[in-house]
């Protein structure tokens, strides 16, 4: 049978879901339609605003954080594409509450093209604007000089959160770039697919794999990763995505993580669950303390089956900024 | 001396009218050497041009080229908000009236904000193939005292032969870059369009 989906056209799936989105949290954001972006519903006080977006297809990655403790607004592109420069600009201008704006960008290069050209036009309209690039996919290290660099996947959910909770206790825009780039640095992700998924209107998935194969170091855009590797068990699976994260952070006996379980789009929290418990095995036999766990589908791949797994190295203040209220459509503690 | 007077509106009209005429043309390069997704990226941004000029009213050449840099701004894809950083400098530079030494500062300041965000030179295999030698011929011109209609004779010239000379080369950048020796024998498509948009200046 071949893929079946819950849309109209096609091309209609991103503003219909977002008037859908916003219909669903009324007290917590708004959402303006052309040019297209969310953003907080209530907006009091003086701070730094915080503006992400980038295609959609990873819901509820990045509108499902605007809210109290994250982002002020999310600009949201067409499926896994890039929003264009004029959306941003108008989201930027929308935020700003006179103390800049900090744009959280994903590494890749339609995305820090137009948030850089927004960041120019904003300038011109003399609104100041700094940059944290997130560039945690492991997959994708050291490629060639002089190319794109590592993707953005998960860890823009840590960055999102931590700069968030900063930024409501008032600071600066300086110092939040320090901050998200240190949570940036300090992060690295690993994803695995057990079946790719599907773009809004194809009723077939982007690639196929045999009965007895996973993808490893998939993206979030439905492209093939680094290799094929056998089927097993979650405990080995795990084990995979795990040991190179914990050797690039240089992990060892005595240091304390955040870690982040994401479904990829089709992934049951059952499996999820499972992933987190050997994940925290491993981490334990390491002597590694996980001080803090996010497990559920907050970076999505469209209705991809797989997840990825995200360390982030913590210290007192990202636990204490993690721990920090927040209120969001898709995060809220 | 300035003799003669260009109308942006008039241009900017037979450029739109050239990308909806041919803008098969540069799906079918994209495809070859690309994703297959710029021609029609370009008319969807033309489209916007156009509804944006209606909605406007533009006349001067200013309002004209914002209403123009704003629609490709607010296109999707890396060439388009490229072009719209392009058409921005043509709305600062040309004030009222075209002439020959504004057009000159326009495109040479435009060449090279897309160079700097595009990260491309000359013989990468980009627009900029086009929009360099257009805005040299333009500073020529302009220093010659050349009128404006002369001088984007001269920017279509040397734009066209800018266009024509990336049919042989392997692209650095964009997204020809990831096909490598398949690109070679192709024009770009970028490059293409700015030849088209010099044309449309004096035709």
């Amino acid at each position: 049978m071949p893929v079946r989906q819950l849309v109209n056209d096609p091309a209609d799936l991103v503003p219909e879901a977002l008037r859908g989105f916003a219909r669903a949290h009324p007290t917590l954001i708004r959402h303006h339609e052309d040019p297209a972006f969310v953003i907080r519903a209530r907006r009091e006080g003086d701070k730094v605003a915080l503006v992400s977006g980038g295609g959609s297809g990873h819901e509820p990655l990045h509108v499902g954080f605007v809210g109290a403790g994250m982002l002020d607004a999310a600009v949201p592109g067409a499926v896994f594409a890039s929003p264009t420069a004029y959306q941003i600009k108008a989201a930027i201008e929308a935020a700003d509450r006179g103390q800049g704006v900090l744009l959280i960008v994903k590494n890749y290069t339609g995305d820090v093209l137009n948030f850089q050209i927004a960041a120019e036009l904003a300038a011109d309209d003399g609104i100041e604007t700094r940059t944290v690039l997130v560039d945690d996919d492991l997959a994708t290290d050291g490629q060639d000089e002089g190319g794109p660099g590592r993707r953005g996947t998960a860890a823009v959910v840590a960055v999102e959160k931590i700069c968030g909770a900063a930024a409501e206790r008032g600071a600066s825009l300086d110092d939040l770039v320090a901050l998200g780039g240190r949570v940036a640095r300090s992060a690295r992700t690993l994803a695995l697919a057990l079946a790719s998924c599907t773009q809004p209107g194809q009723d077939r998935p982007s690639f196929e794999l045999a009965d007895d194969e996973i993808e490893f170091g998939v993206g979030i855009h439905g492209e093939r990763g680094v290799g094929r590797r056998p089927y097993g068990p979650v405990r080995d699976l795990v084990g995979e995505l795990t040991r190179p994260i914990v050797k690039a952070l240089e992990l060892g006996h005595g240091d304390s993580v955040i870690a982040i379980v994401n479904g990829l789009g089709s992934t049951h929290d059952l499996e999820l669950a499972a992933v987190h418990g050997e994940l925290t095995a491993i981490l334990d036999d390491l002597g590694v303390d996980v001080a803090r766990s996010l497990v559920g589908s907050y970076v999505t791949s469209l209705d991809m089956r797989g997840c990825s797994i995200t360390l982030l190295r913590a210290d007192d203040e990202l636990v204490e900024l993690w721990d920090a209220p927040v209120r969001t459509p898709a995060l809220t503690w | 001396m300035d003799t003669t007077t260009i109308d942006a509106r008039a241009w900017i009209e037979r450029f739109i009218a050239e990308v909806e005429r041919r803008g098969a043309e540069l799906t079918e390069l994209d495809r070859r050497a690309g994703d297959g997704d710029y021609g029609t990226n370009l008319t969807s941004a033309v489209r916007r041009a156009t509804a944006g000029l209606e909605a406007s009213g533009a006349d001067t050449p200013e309002a004209v080229f914002t209403a123009v840099s704003n629609a490709f701004l607010n296109t999707g894809g890396t060439s388009g908000p490229l072009f719209g950083m392009w058409f921005r400098e043509f709305a600062k530079a040309l004030g009222a009236k075209i002439t020959a030494k504004a057009l000159s500062e326009a495109a040479t300041n435009a060449a090279a904000v897309v160079q700097r965000l595009g990260k491309a030179e000359v013989g990468h295999k980009t627009m900029v193939d086009a929009m360099v030698p257009a805005a040299r011929a333009l500073a020529e011109a302009a220093e010659r005292d050349a009128d404006a209609t002369t001088a984007l004779r001269a920017a279509a010239a040397a734009a066209q032969e800018g266009a024509a000379s990336t049919e042989d080369l392997l692209a650095r950048r964009g997204r020809a870059s990831y096909v490598g020796e398949h690109a070679r024998g192709v024009v770009d498509p970028g490059a293409l369009t700015v030849a088209w948009f010099f044309d449309a200046a004096t035709t």
